[in-house]
Order: structure tokens, then C-alpha cells, then sequence
């Protein structure tokens, strides 16, 4: 019974060591496998596809070796929202998504359609599958390896002056502030509380509301400006210059066993968008 | 040395004496529970703060002393354990945590950096004003904690925050829990980090709560040396749970005690100590001011 742990419902950003197949994966074919794995998640219109999404995003979790627990733990602070939407869908689009599709619900001027009915189910299965996928990725994949992966990746498109080490470098940090803040913003709620501030209260009054978030955000800001500095210092003293004739520790070597995942991901999504699913 | 005055034993549980501020029970914590993160950070704790007492905390990095500190105003509430603050009972859901929160106030590390407002003053008034008390309460209030911190009111309410030292800016920041007036006020580490010198003051700040105006302390401290001097009863804290308790002479005379706790005497009465093991005919001391007399009248004896 704690409201002030933040982190416990953050599982992005975070790395879960379990040692399986998905964490010994070398990171560009990981990396291209995920984004496989997402484009199947928004192409795909139907319930049944999803179903297989649903089970296939199971299994990958499985494969990694991650409590399911945690792996959709993230799912419960937007719970809320998701039903909203999905109500929200459910009441207000009516007739107008896809005029065509047979009325199966109607209750006054709230109309239900067959493509309303699976629009809702579809976008509820498509949150939890991504999810799944972002959470996976990032519980298997250490920081380091994401920035080389990316890097490395990038580098085909360095002749057209894309400089890919800067915006791997740039996303590593992102991601990682992520549970630094997190914790940092936790510190002052708990801080602030403990003079006397709290962030319950009347929510309807915008203007109120925010004015008690000044106490958090002012502190946090300022500390999250401090880190920056503290990191661009910590860089110049480890004479860092930018990606131009940078060697690194661990040098990235991809098997036949590595590319066999993304191999799989692309077969699945081509078999997911072909395969004739009746709803 | 566990000779705790309120403890009470789970054969014969007896209530405690009214008089104490917080009494905690066999407490126990887990952090990230329900995640492969998870990890135990109290095991089994009792302890108890009665009015007027100053109650040092002292153990390694990871004993669970910053854990322990938040059951004392209910930022966490208890799952297994007894916590009673001022009377309230923590564990139960209708517990007024708002009322324990103004009874006990707490000071986490480097609170400095939870200061906010552009002035002084308005950032030592922003307990008292989501207090909603009346605009010339909160005025006093305002002088006296920040005269107390060392702060003149007249000369610090309208200087802007950024523009004060790192000492300034951490007793301005003691200041605004202190303007709460706390039944029971818990710092952790409130000297920590700081230059030598505004250290001293802030400790001598600190003496003056306890002895001019009677409030109950809980100080959290790395600092042997400022436990000894401001404690009436010191906890040990080792793994999570209680290693030793008593006053400063009993638990700091245990050498073998405290480094199984991973902590040491402080360095005075370390050097006296090894002094008298060498057989040198010398008084038990423990703070710095003890160890010079102590080591005076041996040299006058040994002249």
C-alpha cells in the first residue's frame, strides 16, 4: 500500500536479466523483429488476426522469459482510459464508421454496428499487444546494446548526412532518464506531501490543479536540467567527441541464429495481412 | 542494551505508554513488491519516540533507515506491522493521514532541493499556507522557524531562493517543515554534504530545538559524532532490522556490537579506547570534548 512508488508500474526503460533466447539476440535483427512485430500490430484489422497477435505477443513473452505480471503491468495505471475510449466508440461513432455494417445493438440514438463493435475490440487488443512488444524489447535489451543496434543500422544512411550515432545516442538517454525521473518525481510528491501538499482535491478546477503540480514540476525540472549538465560534463571528461572514429567495446556479430527471429516476424506478419479472417 | 522502555514483548502485549509520538511494531517492508524487483528493506522493526526525546537512527547505506522514516507520517502505511503516530493508527484505511502529517514533520535528504517558490519566504510559507491557516499566523509562523534556523525574517523572507548558499538554502528548506510545528520532527541527514562550518551551526541549530523549545527529534545520521552529541536513545539499524538500542554510552560501548553493523564509535572515542586497551589509566569518552579532558588529566598524571 504505497502511493508514492511510481517505478513499480513503469516497466519501460527497464532491463529484466533472465538470460533467455530474446536477450542473447543480437540487437539489429531484435530491433528489426520488433518493428516487424508493430507494423503487424497496426496493420492488422480483424479480431481473429489480433487473437493470433495476441498469442503470438504471449509467446514472445514467454520466449524472454518474463513474468506476464510485469510484462502487462504497465497496462494498469491506463485502464481507466482505455475504457473511456472504448465507450466513447462505442456510443458517439454510430452509423457514421462504415454506414454499411449491419446495426447489432440500438438503444434509443446509440446505435452499435458490427465495424464499431470490432473497432473497439480491435484497438483494446492492439494497446496490450504493443504493450507486450515495447515491453519485451526493452526488459530484454540493455541500453548499450539498443544504442549500437540503432547505430549500426542507421550507418547505411550516413552518405545522405543522417548522423546516426548522435540520434542513437540521443534515444538511449531518452530512455534511460525515464525511471531516473520517475524516481526523482516520486522523491518530491513524497517531499511535498510531507509539508503539507497533496495532489488530490477538487480536479475539475484546472487552474488549481496545476498550480499544486508547481511544487513537483518546478523542483523537477531543475533537477532534470542539473542531470543534463552533470552527463554533458561527465562526457567532455571522458574527452567525448560524437560518433567520427569511435570504436566500441563489444563489437556486434550476428549469426544465422540471430536473423532467424526477424525471418520469423516477417513470415508472420506477411501470413497475418494475407490470411483471409472472416471477422 | 535492548532494554527498550516501551518494548513491548509478543507474549505479553501491553498498551504503551501514552506519551509516546510513534510506536512501531514488528514492521516489515518490501519494495517493488509484486515485480522481479522486488526486495526486502525492513524486517521485524520496534521502535518507539516519546515526547521530547531525541531519537537517533544510525546504520549502513541499505539498512532501511530511509524506509523506516516514512512510516513516521504515513507517505507509506503499513501491510505487516503496528505503526501508531500521535495517536492514529496507520494500518487502518480510515487513518488520518492529513493530522499525521501535520504531527510529524519530515525532512528527507538534501531537502534543498525540493524548494520552489522564487522567494524565501514563500517557500518557507507553503505548509502553513495548504494549512489554510489566518495570513498573520502564518506570518509567525514563518518568523519563528526561520529565526530558529538562523535565518533573520526581515533580512531572508524577500531574498530569492537561487541567490542563498548551500547551507542557507538547506536550513531555509528545514525552515518550511519546521513552520508546520511538528509534534515530532524527522531529519535525515540533515548535515550531510554540507562545508564544515555551516555543519556546526546547523547541528548547534538543532541542540537549540531540542533544548529551548522541547521538541521531539528523530535524527537520521552517517555521523557518529552528531548522533552522540544531540541523542538521548540511539537505534541501530542493520538488514532491516534493530541491531542494538539504548543510550549513545550503551550502544557506542560495544565496539563488537556496532561492527557487526557495519559502524564504528566515533573516532575520539575510538582513540581513547585503544588508548586504554594499550593500558594507559584513561576515562571512557565519547564525544570530542570528553576525549580532551579525559586526555588531559591522563598527561597531567603521566607529567
Amino acid at each position: 500500500m504505497s502511493e508514492f512508488e511510481l517505478l513499480r508500474n513503469i516497466t519501460i526503460g527497464q532491463y529484466l536479466p533472465t538470460g533467455s533466447y530474446l536477450h542473447r539476440l543480437d540487437p539489429r535483427p531484435k530491433i528489426i523483429a520488433a518493428l516487424l512485430l508493430t507494423a503487424a500490430v497496426s496493420f492488422a484489422p480483424t479480431i481473429l488476426g489480433n487473437a493470433c497477435l495476441l498469442a503470438a505477443c504471449a509467446l514472445v513473452v514467454r520466449l524472454g522469459r518474463i513474468p506476464f505480471g510485469y510484462a502487462l503491468r504497465g497496462l494498469v495505471p491506463a485502464v481507466p482510459f482505455l475504457v473511456i475510449l472504448a465507450v466513447l466508440q462505442l456510443v458517439f461513432y454510430g452509423r457514421n464508421y462504415d454506414p454499411a455494417s449491419p446495426v447489432i445493438f440500438q438503444w434509443g440514438w446509440i446505435v452499435v454496428t458490427a465495424a464499431v463493435g470490432r473497432l473497439v475490440v480491435v484497438s483494446a487488443a492492439r494497446f496490450v499487444e504493443l504493450l507486450m512488444v515495447t515491453s519485451v524489447f526493452t526488459l530484454s535489451t540493455r541500453t548499450t546494446e539498443l544504442t549500437l543496434g540503432v547505430e549500426s543500422l542507421l550507418r547505411p544512411l550516413r552518405p545522405l548526412r543522417v548522423p546516426a550515432h548522435e540520434l542513437a545516442l540521443v534515444a538511449t538517454i531518452a530512455l534511460r532518464f525515464v525511471p531516473t525521473l520517475a524516481l526523482e518525481a516520486e522523491r518530491l510528491l513524497r517531499a511535498q506531501a510531507s509539508r503539507g501538499g497533496s495532489l488530490g482535491g477538487r480536479r475539475w478546477n484546472f487552474v488549481a490543479a496545476a498550480r499544486r503540480l508547481l511544487p513537483i514540476l518546478v523542483p523537477l525540472f531543475t533537477f532534470a536540467l542539473t542531470r543534463a549538465e552533470e552527463l554533458i560534463v561527465a562526457m567532455e571528461a571522458r574527452a567525448y567527441t560524437g560518433g567520427g572514429g569511435r570504436t566500441t567495446y563489444s563489437v556486434l556479430q550476428g549469426t544465422l541464429r540471430d536473423w532467424l527471429a526477424p525471418a520469423v516476424a516477417l513470415i508472420f506478419l506477411i501470413v497475418l495481412l494475407r490470411a483471409p479472417f472472416a471477422f | 542494551m535492548t532494554g527498550d522502555p516501551g518494548a513491548v514483548t509478543p507474549q505479553s502485549p501491553r498498551p504503551v505508554a501514552a506519551s509516546a509520538a510513534i510506536e512501531i511494531e514488528d514492521l516489515w517492508h518490501t519494495y517493488m513488491r509484486g515485480t522481479p524487483f522486488e526486495h526486502p528493506a525492513l524486517r521485524g522493526v520496534t521502535l518507539h519516540v516519546h515526547d521530547g526525546e531525541v531519537v537517533g537512527i544510525i546504520g549502513q547505506t541499505g539498512s532501511g533507515k530511509s524506509t523506516l522514516i516514512q512510516y513516521f507520517n504515513g507517505l507509506m502505511r503499513p501491510i505487516r506491522g503496528r505503526v501508531i503516530v500521535a495517536g492514529h493508527d496507520l494500518g487502518s484505511p480510515r487513518a488520518d493521514v492529513a493530522a499525521v502529517r501535520r504531527a510529524v514533520g519530515l525532512a528527507f535528504q538534501e531537502p534543498e532541493t525540493q524548494v520552489f517558490e522564487r522567494l524565501v519566504g514563500d517557500d518557507v510559507a507553503y505548509g502553513p499556507r495548504r494549512l489554510r491557516l489566518p495570513f498573520h499566523e502564518i506570518r509567525e509562523r514563518v518568523r519563528w522557524a526561520m529565526e530558529i534556523m538562523g535565518l533573520p525574517f526581515e533580512t531572508f523572507k524577500d531574498r530569492y531562493t537561487f541567490t542563498l548558499s548551500g547551507g542557507e538554502l538547506r536550513k531555509a528548506a528545514l525552515a518550511g517543515v519546521l513552520a508546520l510545528r511538528p509534534r515530532v520532527l524527522v531529519l535525515d541527514e540533515p548535515t550531510s554534504g554540507l562545508d564544515p562550518r555551516s555543519r556546526d551551526d546547523l547541528r548547534a541549530r538543532i541542540e537549540e530545538l531540542r533544548d529551548r523549545e522541547g521538541m521531539t527529534v528523530v535524527l537520521v545520521s552517517h555521523d557518529m559524532e552528531e548522533v552522540v552529541r544531540l541523542s538521548d536513545r540511539v537505534y541501530v539499524l542493520h538488514d532491516g532490522a534493530v541491531a542494538a538500542s539504548g543510550s549513545p554510552r550503551e550502544v557506542f560501548g560495544d565496539a563488537a556490537r556496532l561492527a557487526a553493523a557495519g559502524l564504528a564509535p566515533p573516532e575520539a572515542a575510538q582513540v581513547v579506547q585503544r588508548l586504554r586497551d594499550r593500558g594507559y589509566p584513561v576515562r571512557e569518552a565519547l564525544t570530542l570534548e570528553e576525549a580532551e579532558t579525559a586526555l588531559a588529566a591522563l598527561l597531567e598524571r603521566t607529567r
